[in-house]
């Protein structure tokens, strides 16, 4: 016989073999093992939850905590563990801000808080903090009259107006210095305070130039400020 | 032949992702589908009905224990089931040693009118069985799986890992081997 005819039969032959059965006590111990064993793994993946929830929560928390400096860090003065944290929200405020009028607004903005920080700090005895504020005020208000003197460049009607908004905050500013001089009586706070008038007034004076003739718009007019409109809008606290 | 039930398909998926969610009617259906397969499967590889059983339920155990690593695998459950059952009879005969029953080499010569032909209806099914636990592992598992398992080519080709044409060319020698060991002559 043909050696394919006798592996087909013996194939057939294999077909037909019975099946070995399992015992059917074989198949119910079976299953009360394999149950007992998903039970358990279930069980086993419950556990893992609780950690993932864990794990969830300590997320959130952290979420949570960081929008909560971040609030917190709006309002806070220079003696204040979020103080730094509002300097660096200030910073991309700014990176952000674009157009002279915006910018303007920006400066303006950040001296206004400069100047609340200082009446806060002098208030707390804390003159050294009080002075920190005014520079970066003075910062402030030479790199409003920065973004002035180049507006005026470009457009000297805008570039007027932008100079009397400028003109404004600062009187409103030096009644507050003045008031402010009237309280203090030690003498580096009083000292800090008319340096900080003197620096003003010559910002608005930067701001009256002409942008072409000013020879070098980068320098602060006390000497302090950064000047060139890229300084840090936040003085860094010194404690 | 008695059949074993039915046939291993895709059809498993659901019930499988019913495991997955915890429904105990999805483990039971799965475990009646493939448990007395898994039993014949073994008890045919080992050819003891004790270990047999340990196997098949550890097999299933660990089947339905580990569907996560079963997703990953990108083959059906059937034959992931049957990949597990292989992988725990190699084990056993690491631990335990290839236990052979009976050899038909001293078994006595089965009458034929031709001699160097095979008697095959007088072949008795355990004489087969101890005869294909003589073979290579790989001809033990294609004879198995495809007839008495009753598996399509394609379905041993996907347990074993090879393709179609690789396992019925290994169907074709396993046969061969098959009646050399039943006709008591060495196999190749």
């Amino acid at each position: 016989m043909p050696e394919i005819e006798r592996l087909e039969r013996l194939a057939e032959r294999l077909r037909a073999v019975e099946p070995y059965v399992p015992p059917p006590g074989a198949k119910i111990r079976g299953w009360n093992l394999v149950l007992a064993a998903v039970e358990q793994s279930n069980t086993a993946r419950l556990r893992v939850h609780p950690i993932r929830r864990l794990v969830l929560a300590t997320l959130a928390a952290t979420v949570l905590l960081v929008a909560g400096a971040v609030a917190a860090s709006a309002d806070s003065l220079p003696d204040s563990i979020f103080y730094p944290l509002k300097g660096v929200l200030e910073n991309t405020r700014g990176a952000l801000t674009f157009g002279a009028s915006d910018q303007l607004a920006y400066h303006l903005d950040l001296a206004r808080t400069r100047l609340t920080e200082a009446q806060a700090m002098f208030a707390r005895h804390r003159v050294d903090l009080a002075d920190q504020a005014l520079s970066a005020l003075d910062d402030q208000l030479n790199d409003a009259a920065l973004v002035i003197q180049a507006e005026k460049q470009s457009d000297p009607a805008v570039g007027a107006a932008m100079e009397n908004r400028l003109r404004q905050e600062i009187a409103t500013h030096d009644a507050q210095l003045a008031g402010l001089q009237g309280q203090v009586t030690n003498p580096t706070a009083l000292n800090a305070i008319m340096q900080a008038r003197d620096r003003a007034a010559q910002a608005l004076q930067t701001a009256g130039k002409n942008g072409k003739s000013n020879g070098n718009p980068g320098a602060s007019p006390n000497g302090s400020g950064q000047g060139n409109g890229t300084a840090s809008p936040h003085p860094t606290p010194k404690r | 032949m008695r059949p074993l039930g039915k046939a291993a398909s895709d059809d498993d998926r659901p019930l499988i992702e019913r495991v997955r969610k915890g429904d105990q009617d999805a483990v039971r259906a799965l475990y009646e589908r493939y448990f007395d397969r898994i039993y014949n499967y073994v008890y045919a590889r080992l050819g003891r009905a004790e270990d047999a059983e340990d196997l098949a339920i550890d097999t299933m155990t660990r089947g339905l224990t580990r569907l996560d690593l079963f997703q990953d695998q990108g083959v059906a459950f059937s034959s992931w089931i049957y990949r597990i059952a292989h992988n725990a009879t190699i084990d056993h005969y690491r631990r335990h040693g290839k236990v052979v029953l009976v050899s038909l080499e001293h078994a006595p010569a089965l009458e034929s009118a031709d001699p160097s032909e095979l008697a095959v209806e007088q072949l008795s099914n355990a004489d087969l069985h101890t005869a294909i636990r003589d073979l290579t592992d790989e001809q033990q598992q294609v004879l198995i799986l495809r007839f008495f398992q009753d598996l399509t080519a394609a379905q041993v080709a996907s347990i074993m890992g090879k393709s179609v044409g690789a396992v019925q060319a290994l169907q074709h020698r396993a046969l061969g081997s098959l009646e050399r060991v039943l006709q008591g002559r060495p196999v190749n």
